[in-house]
Formats: structure tokens, sequence, C-alpha cells
């Protein structure tokens, strides 16, 4: 048998290297992607698409997802996996991501402290009431 | 083109055919990904049992940071459902969250069938008489589930294991 190669890729696996995380089995909890992939929005992954680990929760996201849905009002700065107020772990993004992401954190803080707003409270009534 | 929210809907489509939930099947249009056709069978023990309810969910760009519409076409008889075949239901309003795919969607209108919420009713006649005249309501429900078996003259894109009848 005659084997010709058409075409040749270039392969290598990589692996983030974040200790005492356990996300490597872990998908992304809004793209449904694994870690070890891209975003949706990526080609590369690696540097150029990292992850931000939750603080307040044990909830991880790529950069570029968490981002996306934290730039929505709706999301009213919550984890999108069990509804805390999300914060993050600094360290494994770069100093210009992290203020992006601090200033949507921020921004949804400020919008907490004035005051709930009617539509909230007419949903917390809705979910919290027992029908008989 | 291949857009995030189209490769989300690809994902979703491969969940639902390798491990979709019981009683809820759904697929996107063969030319379109962005526009699905469901159908939600009604659950056991429940008025709206063995009922083939057909939806429509529609998604854009902005999926899965916002909520797809979703929309009964099949006739309904239900507290939070509009004439229209809209639905009330916080995850598609304001408690939606981008962890939610079509598979979850659709089991959460699976259960809201059988669990209405009365407090913030989209047919009001359908509340009252769940409330107060729950024998009327069942009936109502079962006329629709018996129309819902006459949808013959829709699309049967769904039926993809078709039964031989000798
Ligand atoms: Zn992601
Ligand atoms: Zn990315
Ligand atoms: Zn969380």
């Amino acid at each position: 048998m005659k084997v010709e190669i058409v075409e040749w890729h270039a392969f290598s696996t990589w692996h983030w290297d974040i200790p005492g995380t356990g996300y490597e089995d872990e998908l992304c909890g809004i793209c449904r992607v694994s870690f070890d992939g891209t975003c949706p929005n990526c080609k590369y992954p690696g540097d150029g698409c990292p992850i931000v680990l939750g603080l307040g929760c044990s909830h991880n996201f790529h950069l570029h997802c968490i981002m996306k849905w934290l730039e929505q009002d709706t999301s009213k700065g919550l984890c999108p996996m069990c509804r805390q107020i999300f914060l993050f772990k600094e360290g494994t993004f770069g100093a210009e991501d992290g203020k992006k992401l601090q200033r949507l954190v921020d921004g949804h803080k400020a919008t907490r402290e004035r005051g709930p707003n009617e539509s909230d409270q007419e949903f917390e009534a809705f979910d919290g009431q027992q029908v008989e | 083109m291949s857009t995030p929210a189209k490769r989300r809907l690809m994902r979703d489509f491969k969940r639902m055919q390798q491990d979709a939930p019981s009683g809820v099947s759904a697929s996107p249009l063969p030319d379109n990904v962005m526009s699905w056709n469901a159908v939600i069978i009604g659950p056991a023990d429940t008025p709206f049992e063995d009922g083939t309810f057909r939806l429509i969910l529609q998604f854009d760009e902005q999926y899965p940071n916002k909520p797809p519409t979703v929309k009964f076409i099949s006739e309904m008889f239900h507290p939070n459902v509009y004439a229209s075949g809209e639905l009330c239901l916080d995850i598609l309003q304001n408690r939606w969250s981008p962890t939610y795919d079509v598979s979850s969607i659709l089991t959460s209108i699976q259960s809201l069938l059988n669990d209405p919420n009365i407090l913030s009713p989209a047919n009001v006649e359908a509340a009252n008489l769940y409330k107060d005249h729950r024998s009327q309501y069942v009936k109502r429900v079962r006329e629709t589930v018996e129309n819902s078996w006459n949808e013959d003259d829709l699309d049967d894109d769904l039926d993809d294991d078709d039964i031989d009848e000798d």
C-alpha cells in the first residue's frame, strides 16, 4: 500500500497550569467548550482566550464568555451558574482584561446600590410564594 | 457563516441528539439553525398526559446571553400561556442565564405544564378554573390534548422514528 501525504498539520497539546482548580475536566458553563479549547469568539486557545475563576463561588468561565454576559444589564452582575454576585480571582489574565472585567463588576454593584428596581421585586414575589 | 450563537446552537443540538431529556424533542430547521421546532409530550399523571405540544424557538445572535423567543404553536389551555402561544416563564424573561440550553429550556416548560404559577396569569380563565373549578380545568386541558393529536397538517419533521403500521 502506498501512502501519499496530501496535507500535514502541525499539532500539539497543552493545558492551563493553574494549581488546585480542577478546571481541566470542566466545561465553560456558557459556551460548553472545555477550558483547553477556545470560547466561540477565538481561534487560538491559551493566553489569547484566558479563564476567569470565580472568587465567591467555584464557577469558572472563559474570560470572553463571562464578559459578554456581564455586559448585559439583565445579568445583574450574577454568576450564570449559581446567581450569586460574580466576583473573580486575579492572575489568570492580563491587567487590561482585569480592568475591563472589574469595570463591569463595579457597574452592576453601582446599579444594585441604587436600590432594587420594581420588576425585580415583582419577580422575587413570583418565585417566593407558594401556590396552594 | 458560523457565529458564536450558531456554534453554541450546534452544541445544543448535539446534546439533544445524544442525551435528550424524556418527553421532549427539538431540532433546528434544515436551512436555519436559529429557528427550531420542538415537541413536548405532556407528562404522565397530569391532565396534559400524552399531549404532543409543538413549539417554535427563535434565537438571535445574542444567544446565549439573551433567551430565545419561545412560542407554542399547538393550542394550549394553561394559566401561563397567552392566546398567542407565548409563555410567561421567569427563566425566559428576567431569570434567564446563559447556562440554559435548548434541553433545559424545554424541560422547564415541561414541568411548568403541571405546575402553573397562578399569581401572574397569562390566561385568566385558565387560572381561575385551575383555582376554583379543577374538574372543568382538566376537561379544557384534555380538549387541547386531543386537538394536539390532530395536527397532522403541520410538518412532520420531528417524527423521525416512523412507526410502521401493517
Ligand atoms: Zn466559554
Ligand atoms: Zn475567547
Ligand atoms: Zn457561581
